[in-house]
């Protein structure tokens, strides 16, 4: 008779993010989880859950940690209470680098070492983290009425996270920080009055639109996020080598995809909020500069830290080489969109 | 057995208890816990660190960390990450707030005051003592939100003086039984926060939502009310000028105005800064406590011994309803685990219900439980089981918070657990039986259930002010 | 025993009204957001923090108070139809199985789960503030050990009401408004 081949049961991992199920990130973890079935050709599996199923979104760290979730999907900034250092990796000073050069400094420019030495060797956590996914700049937001000057946002409640939050505090507004399943109701129960979340399609799919009319672009608050995944070391490590490299590395291989998915999505979500009313800007040069100017204050007060200095140093000569160079080599991308579209930029 | 198995039997397990009567937010962490044991059950990752241990490590060191191993087990992180998310749920935070200004206004010595000059006012109303009565309890209910104190304090000033007037006993009986179970529905109601934390509809949404049933019970109560005293006087006599004296206008007005509009003045203001979006849940709820303490105040009714009940029994019944929480969230996330939910689910879409014969099934079953059971259990423990079914019925969570907070009013009402009758019978003069308030509650139960049949008719009556106040979902 | 029992009552219920009066400060300070936010356009930066923070510690340094006089709720309805030394034997043994387990998962992996955060100094993520949270977590140990002593002191309560017959309740307390009257009511029916 032929040899029946038993294929050995599946290891099943539950990931849990920090999304509401209806968030387009969603279907981004799924590109990581078909990923990682796909390449270990069955022998894993991954159960993927929405914020709230095992723990709160605010709480992944320390569930990955306690291993009551095996890995979590997620950014750093979630978890800034427990060290401010957090927030450095993806949402601090915004130097003039992209989210793809930040995302290049983690990779190749030491940020992997900093953030292993935060999490294992400072905080003694339970963890190994990987980003992917450099994410386009975040909009500055959802404003029920027009704000063109920096006294138009004082003492607005604004939801944003990180050092963003600190960033815009001393701007004058006053900043609630929530997982992004609460901003809705938090606009309707009157928590808050404006808010940024992350991306179009991640803002229309929860409904930013119904609450606020006017949604701002471009800001140099979180311009260079990624995000993080979360797995628990011990169960990492007891694993066959070649699964521990599919469950790293997938995290480099959906970074790709998920970039082609937001770059699809969010685009045409742009189009749809314009075509249901939504007024679109760019945030105003006086804005800008000032959350600039309100960067300056905060990097002082952040490099008081030994750990933080180090990281904001390199991150700075990380950002001093290598944008001098995308910056000097970069075509004017402008002119060329004018060139073929001409008249529809409104810069 | 299969996991799905298990999670029945937890079930099972929990409802035997219950009926044992032992404290049930502790049966639900026991269970939970009992059974997250055996759901997260995992040598591998459990006696890990057993595993590594040297094998010429001394007895004592491996005993201690095999014991360790024992203890590794994930539930007990998971439990202490959901009694953090409860300590940490800001909806609730409106919980202990709106039951300080609860208990506030009960001490206020207002509900005389609200009586007298409601008396005064309706007096040419056919059946004016009746619709005093019924205002009184529906507007003091609504600032306490919470039964009892309501229908007990009315039970001795109201009821003694409708059947001085020669009312029909069980027709003043049923209207203070009626009257005092309103709180639990109209805003802002503890019930629908509580619902709220428990399902993720937004509370705001689930006050504008029962605001117009709420004002339609009340309607269809006061309707009632006036049409038995207009079709049979004999049940609801005139006052005479000694029971209810007349009063010229200007008096009657200066009454209103120092007893009725602050109290109105007070909720109106709570719950409009809620719609409106001026103040969450919590802060105008804090308003309203401090809106009371002034209020009793003024009223020289605020004595420290007051102030220190209250507290106390703010952080009693707080307590009682939280560590509720903290049971259930960790009963529900052990028991969907091992996949009870989903075996729910699919058993109820295996029946091929129409979505009314769902929703006449639910809300028969949480009829049916509010006998034994109180409304926070159900709320908290029961209503979280129906809700993972509504989008195979298409049913919107906020219909069906606000038609349960209608059928909960029965509960209150029908043997063999009615609260509310029991109260009443509690302080009520002798010749009072229970039934003659089971008779005198009977057409309240008969409007509850048409105004329920009137919601499922027009959901209108449900959405029309969310969707107004919020955009349509 | 019966000292115990007193202790504990006492311990539980010194605790429980203490931090009841977190709940007029949560009063003043929510008021005082409200007001702040509307005069004078400055909205606090801890509002929310200080909430939450003040409502979970009440409802769990509470949890003790509580079942010390018996307000937690239970479905009764059959429990108060047996006599109390039935309902002493079933207490004593549903004490024993369903209640120290999770009672002890509080203590113990609550230490963990606190004093970790209390290793990294935890603030909340809520706001820039930096509200401080690990003393917040550390809550989750002090209510267990609360309720801990507590549950001691009703199975010495079940263990009395099965030797004697009848429940020693704890010391009269506040009531509510409707148990109060009931009884007032139940007291001049007897009279008359
Ligand atoms: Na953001
Ligand atoms: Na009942």
């Amino acid at each position: 008779a032929p040899a029946v081949h038993a294929q050995p049961a599946p290891m099943v991992l539950k990931m849990q993010t920090s999304w509401p199920s209806s968030d387009i990130w969603m279907t981004f973890a799924q590109q990581y989880v078909d990923r990682v079935e796909a390449m270990s050709g069955g022998r894993l599996k991954i159960d993927l859950l929405p914020a709230g199923a095992v723990v709160a979104a605010f709480q992944v760290l320390d569930g990955v940690n306690d291993g009551v979730i095996d890995i979590a999907h997620s950014v750093p900034v979630y978890w800034y209470g427990k060290n401010k250092a957090a927030s450095l990796f993806g949402t601090g000073p915004v130097f003039g680098g992209s989210a793809t050069t930040m995302l290049s400094w983690y990779y190749a420019g030491g940020g992997q070492e900093f953030y292993r030495e935060l999490t294992q060797d400072v905080m003694g956590l339970d963890i190994v983290g990987r980003l992917g996914f450099p994410m386009p700049a975040q909009p500055f937001g959802w404003f029920k009425k027009q704000v063109n000057a920096v006294s138009d946002i004082e003492g607005l409640k604004y939801r944003t996270v990180g050092l963003a939050a600190d960033l815009l505090q001393s701007m004058g507004m006053s900043v609630a920080q929530l997982p992004g399943g609460e901003i809705v109701p938090a606009m309707e129960r009157g928590v808050i009055d404006a808010f940024e979340f992350n991306n179009p399609s991640s803002d229309m799919r929860f409904g930013a639109q119904d609450v606020a009319k006017n949604y701002y672009l471009s800001s140099y608050h979180q311009a260079s996020e990624s995000f993080e995944f979360l797995f628990n070391k011990g169960l990492l490590e007891d694993m066959d080598p070649d699964l521990q490299a599919i469950l790293l590395h997938s995290v480099e291989a959906a970074s790709t995809s998920n970039t082609a998915l937001a770059m699809d999505n969010y685009s045409a979500d742009l189009q749809k909020l314009q075509d249901e009313g939504v007024e679109v800007h760019r945030t105003s040069k006086d804005i800008l500069a000032a959350q600039l100017e309100a960067w300056d204050k905060l990097i002082p007060t952040l490099e008081e830290d030994s750990f933080m200095k180090r990281v904001l140093d390199s991150q700075r000569a990380w950002v001093e080489r290598v944008t001098y160079y995308e910056l000097m080599n970069s075509p004017d991308y402008q002119l060329a969109y004018e060139h073929y579209f001409p008249g529809k930029l409104k810069l | 057995m299969i996991d799905a198995h298990v999670a029945l039997m937890m079930l099972g397990i929990f409802i035997i208890l219950v009926f044992l009567g032992f404290p049930v937010a502790f049966t639900l962490m026991a269970l939970g816990i009992g059974f997250g044991y055996y759901a997260y059950f995992d040598d591998g990752r459990m006696w890990r660190a057993f595993n590594r241990l040297a094998e010429d490590s001394d007895t004592l060191t491996s005993a201690i960390t095999w014991f360790e191993g024992a203890f590794n087990n994930r539930i007990f992180d998971l439990f202490i990450n959901q009694t953090y998310t409860v300590m940490s749920n800001e909806v609730l935070t409106a919980v202990p707030l709106f039951l300080f200004m609860g208990y506030i206004v009960e001490r206020s010595n207002i509900v005389n005051r609200l009586f007298s000059t409601l008396n005064v006012a309706a007096r040419n109303i056919p059946g004016s003592l009746g619709v005093a009565a019924l205002v009184t309890c529906a507007l003091f209910a609504t600032a306490t939100g919470i039964v009892g104190a309501v229908v007990t304090l009315m039970g001795m000033l109201a009821l003694p003086a409708m059947l001085k007037a020669r009312y029909d006993k069980s027709f003043a009986a049923g209207i203070i039984c009626a009257g005092g179970t309103l709180g639990i529905l109209i805003p802002p109601s503890i019930m629908l926060i509580v619902y709220a934390a428990a399902s993720g509809v937004s509370i705001v949404r689930l006050y504008a939502g029962a605001l117009l049933p709420g004002l339609t019970l009340v309607g269809l109560y006061l309707l009632y009310i006036v049409c038995r005293s207009m079709l049979q006087p004999k049940a609801a006599p005139r006052p005479t000028k000694e029971e209810v004296p007349e009063v010229p206008l200007p008096k009657v007005l200066w009454m209103l105005a120092t007893s009725f509009f602050p109290l109105a003045f007070l909720i109106l203001s709570v719950l409009g800064s809620i719609l409106f979006g001026l103040a969450t849940p919590t802060e105008a709820a804090s308003i309203g406590a401090l809106g009371g303490i002034i209020l009793a105040a003024s009223y020289r009714a605020l004595t420290f011994d007051r102030l220190r009940e209250s507290v106390y029994l703010t952080v009693r019944t707080s307590a009682m309803v939280c560590w509720l929480f903290v049971g259930s969230y960790t009963f529900s996330s052990v028991f969907s685990y091992l996949g009870g939910e989903h075996v729910i689910s699919e058993f109820v879409s295996g029946l091929d219900l129409t979505p009314l014969q769902f929703l006449l099934l639910a809300q028969l079953i949480i009829f049916l439980l509010g006998w034994p059971l109180e409304w926070s259990e159900i709320i908290i423990i029961f209503v979280p089981i129906f809700l993972p079914l509504l989008p195979l019925f298409d049913i919107d969570p906020l219909f069906f918070g606000i038609l349960v907070a209608l059928n909960l009013q029965t509960s209150f009402l029908t043997p063999p657990m009615a609260m509310s009758a029991y109260y009443l019978k509690g302080v009520a003069p002798p010749g009072i039986l229970l039934t003659d308030i089971f008779k005198g509650i009977m057409p309240f139960l008969f409007m509850v259930i048409v105004s329920m049949v009137l919601m499922y008719t027009f959901p209108q009556i449900v959405f029309h002010l969310p969707d107004l106040f919020y955009g349509a979902r | 025993m019966i000292r115990f029992i007193e202790f504990a009552d006492k311990l539980s219920a010194w605790f429980g009204k203490a931090f009841g009066w977190l709940i007029i400060l949560m009063t003043l300070g929510m008021s005082y957001e409200v007001a702040s936010r509307y005069l004078f356009n400055a909205p606090t930066t801890w509002s929310l923090d200080v909430s939450f923070i003040m409502y979970g510690t009440m409802f769990m340094m509470g949890g003790a108070y509580t079942l010390s006089r018996g307000g937690h709720v239970r479905g009764d309805f059959l429990y108060r139809l047996w006599k109390p030394r039935t309902q002493g034997m079933v207490d004593l043994v549903l004490y024993l199985f369903f209640f120290f387990p999770g009672v002890i998962a509080l203590i113990f992996s609550g230490w963990k789960y606190a004093a970790r955060s209390w290793g990294y100094g935890e603030v909340s993520v809520n706001s820039p503030a930096g509200v401080p949270i690990f003393q917040f977590k550390a809550v989750i140990v002090a209510a267990g050990i609360l309720l801990f002593i507590q549950g001691i002191a009703q199975v010495m309560r079940c263990i009395m009401c099965i030797r004697e017959g009848y429940w020693r309740n704890a010391e009269d307390d506040v009531q509510e408004t409707e148990e109060l009257l009931m009884k007032q009511g139940v007291a001049k029916s007897d009279g008359s």
